[in-house]
């Protein structure tokens, strides 16, 4: 029994290797695609943050105390003045345009007040339309505004004659110190890859594999699909899926590397688990996609939902926007996406570091989606015999 | 004579509106008898705005759980507590001891970050010395972090602000001089266009013309994959072999398309902002102009592309995943002006980088036609190439499959 078994998996086996030379899509849409994503998003977010973005000054007073200011803005990581404008109208323009994130506003006369007491203000504007560069922008340009402020402010008090020791008492009694758990360089790529690359790679699973079981109905080769593997569903869908599972997972376990050997993206605990994680990843996106192709036997229909729920699963991660603020039944939902339970992973084991054994769920649920494609087996098997679904 | 002449060319003209419309005809028919090009066509470009709406329909995030480790457990670090406890954003559920036993909560996800007063807080500021409050942010989102940083250094900085004037005060700093000194040169943030900052607002106008683009495209590969597969160019061409029909192919395929998503558009660009409430201060008019270059660029592109596509499948297959390549080549998330010139111009090949940014301008910053010049320009410039490079591809595919049928007619006889 079981050597029979055995040779309709290596039939099956043997026969779709044959079919994956025989096309270029099973190449281009595993390695290519993989590939050139790697290549696009780690060359893309080389930068770890985005630097001297271009902003907006409005000097209307042009001193050299205002002149001093620009260059402290120029200082900071985030901000690049890249045009000097003669009024707000205009600067709201280059705005609109989009050639400035943020600008400036030095009011006339602001030396003179400052220096007179008079609390001349420093205005700016931020355009959150455009939400990570507005925030990056804002707490730079409010940390270099409260700087300017504070100098001015030490000026003051040791004109009053202050202590020294207790100056930074008075200008600032309480700092905070803020604490980026895990991702000490707060790294707008280590936010994005980490699910982003994942996500494709669970995206290319689902439509490869629903891809290669539906184009045997398709082109009404099921039957001898079938007939290949000794009449037993188990053998045909192991044995087409298995070379999918291999390459899939050598392309994820190459995609861990990048991120956490060659970006060095944070990583506080072997990398292993994340090797594991991403092989299940790979196994419950490959049970998913056989649900999807047993709903249906009809390929067009399969990729359709294989396409729809692989890019839906980048929203359901939870990395964009947490789960857990989305409206309640969301959270339900997210439990059907393996990815999301990758991702808890990933937030538990590389960012975190804490104790394998609270991500075992995780795995274990991950895991619990192999049982889905035997519900199916019937109906497969049936399809694939009778053949009586519609090819196009 | 002249007559005659000017009735040849008005019959002309007349044949041609008729293959035209014929065209248009056939492509419609075809289009509606199939499930999957209804589906993506269709149903997708109308259902998933929606459906990504309700899902990021949280602008912002409400009340999340930070727990708090108080040393100091006096009257000063109570009240800042309190402070943090009472904004939206933030929520303290627990107050543990230690920061192990915090970081115990945070490991089991009952909190997402964390406030640490140091036991000598109250007294560093009754001694008149400086203090200082950690706050540990959860990163697995952007959002965590942004939030809970935003929410504590907002209450510290109030409370340290009031220090600040009682010791002033008690340095003989007092009225007007003490205000001069605390804040020698106030300065003051303005959020523009997306005032609070919610992240809707900022994502899903970008998506709304990504959804528009791929179901184009991927509607648009599945029709000509299928018509690949039945050889349906074959019934296209033999019925008038010259050079004028290709183009009357084309015109006659494009209106098909070019209507249907026109219509769409409308829905999706002005309907969907409205009903959930994103920023839509644009003027539809403008919008409606920016759609003609981008919806004509999209469909020319996309028949460019789509008579390399073999099968009516492939294109779902290879191109999802362009979707969030082209998300991100568009600079709504990762500014345009930190992307790389390679990829700048890898951008440039799809008509959503330009239509994301032009509409991002127009829909939510406000921005009138002739300031989205530049993106404007772009997207004729790319309805001409794709026009030309889908005529040059119509063309071959035309001659090819002649010729085939003509090999065909020669074995027969």
């Amino acid at each position: 029994m079981s050597t029979k078994l055995q040779t309709a998996f290596t039939n099956t086996l043997n026969r779709e290797l044959r079919r994956m030379v025989s096309r270029p899509i099973y190449f281009i849409g595993t390695v290519v695609i993989m590939a050139f994503s790697y290549i696009f998003f780690l060359t893309f977010f080389s930068e770890g943050q985005p630097n001297k973005m271009p902003i907006g000054i409005v000097d209307l007073d042009n001193s050299s105390l205002s002149r001093q200011f620009s260059r402290n803005l120029e200082s900071t990581q985030q901000a690049r003045i890249v045009m000097k404008l003669s009024s707000h109208k205009e600067a709201r323009e280059e705005m609109q345009r989009g050639n400035i994130y943020a600008f400036v506003e030095i009011k006339r006369h602001f030396s003179v007040d400052a220096l007179s007491s008079k609390r001349p203000a420093i205005t700016f504007y931020v355009n959150d339309g455009y939400l990570i560069a507005g925030s990056l922008l804002l707490k730079d340009i409010t940390y270099m505004s409260a700087a300017t402020s504070i100098g001015m402010e030490r000026k003051v008090l040791r004109a009053k004659g202050i202590d020294e020791r207790r100056i930074m008492g008075i200008i600032q009694p309480i700092t905070q110190d803020t604490h980026l758990i895990g991702n000490p360089w707060a790294s707008y790529g280590t936010y994005l890859l980490n699910v982003i690359l994942p996500g494709i790679l669970q995206l290319m699973v689902l439509l490869m594999s629903v891809f290669s079981i539906g184009v045997e109905y398709k082109e009404r080769t099921s039957r001898e699909w079938l007939k290949n593997a000794d009449n037993t569903m188990f053998a045909a869908l192991s044995g087409k899926l298995l070379p999918y599972t291999i390459i899939f997972t050598i392309l994820g376990v190459i995609g861990n590397m990048l991120l956490y050997r060659y970006m060095r993206y944070p990583l506080n605990a072997n990398i292993g688990w994340m090797f594991l994680a991403t092989f299940v990843l790979v196994l419950s996106s490959q049970a998913i996609a056989v649900i999807f192709i047993g709903i249906t036997p009809v390929l067009r229909d399969g990729v359709t939902f294989a396409g729809l729920f692989g890019t839906l699963g980048i929203t359901f991660a939870g990395s964009t926007f947490p789960i857990e603020q989305m409206p309640s039944g969301v959270r339900l939902l997210s439990d059907l996406f393996p990815i999301h339970h990758y991702f808890n992973i990933y937030v538990d084991q590389a960012l975190n570091g804490v104790p394998i054994h609270y991500s075992l769920s995780s795995y274990l649920i991950m895991l619990a989606f192999l049982i889905l494609p035997f519900f199916v087996f019937n109906r497969l098997k049936n399809a694939a015999i009778r053949q009586n679904y519609p090819t196009k | 004579m002249n007559t005659s002449h000017k009735t040849s060319s008005l019959n002309k003209i007349i044949a041609i509106l008729k293959d035209t419309l014929n065209v248009i005809k056939i492509e419609f028919r075809t289009l509606f008898k199939d499930r999957g090009v209804v589906t993506m066509l269709v149903l997708a470009p109308l259902a998933y705005p929606l459906l990504y709406c309700s899902l990021y329909k949280n602008e912002t995030l409400i009340d999340v759980p930070i727990a708090a480790v108080d040393c100091s457990r006096s009257q000063e670090s109570r009240e800042l507590l309190r402070h943090i406890d009472a904004t939206q954003n933030v929520q303290v559920i627990s107050k543990f001891s230690t920061l192990a036993e915090a970081k115990q909560a945070y490991n089991e996800k009952k909190v997402h970050g964390v406030v640490y007063i140091p036991a000598d807080f109250s007294k560093k500021l009754n001694t008149g010395d400086q203090t200082t409050v950690s706050v540990y942010c959860d990163i697995s989102s952007f959002m965590y972090y942004r939030i809970i940083n935003q929410a504590c250094s907002n209450c510290i900085l109030a409370m340290s602000n009031q220090i600040q004037m009682e010791r002033l005060n008690a340095n003989g700093i007092t009225g007007e001089s003490a205000k001069i000194a605390a804040s020698p040169i106030p300065y003051d943030a303005v959020i523009l266009y997306n005032e609070g900052a919610g992240f809707a607002s900022f994502l899903m106008p970008a998506i709304l013309i990504l959804i528009i683009q791929q179901t184009l495209f991927l509607g648009i590969g599945m029709i000509t994959g299928t018509s690949r597969e039945e050889n349906r160019f074959h019934v296209l061409v033999s019925s008038s072999i010259y050079k004028g029909s290709t183009l009357r192919v084309i015109i006659g395929k494009s209106i098909c398309y070019f209507s249907m998503f026109a219509a769409w558009s409308f829905f999706v660009l002005q309907f969907v902002p409205r009903l959930f409430n994103l920023p839509h201060i644009g003027i539809p008019f403008d919008i409606m102009m920016l759609m003609i270059p981008f919806l004509l660029s999209t469909v020319f592109f996309s028949m460019t592309v789509a008579v390399f596509i073999p099968n009516r499948e492939t294109g779902i297959v290879l191109f999802m995943f362009m979707s969030l390549i082209i998300l991100f080549l568009s600079g709504v998330s990762w500014p345009e002006s930190n992307i790389n010139g390679f990829w700048r111009a890898f951008g440039w090949i799809f008509p959503a980088t330009c239509g994301i940014q032009a509409y991002i301008k127009i829909n939510t910053l406000g921005a009138d036609l002739h300031h989205i010049s530049f993106e404007y320009i772009s997207l004729s410039v790319q309805t001409v190439i794709y026009f030309i490079t889908t005529y040059w591809a119509y063309r071959w595919q035309i001659m090819k499959s002649a010729r085939k049928s003509l090999n065909k007619a020669e074995i027969t006889k």
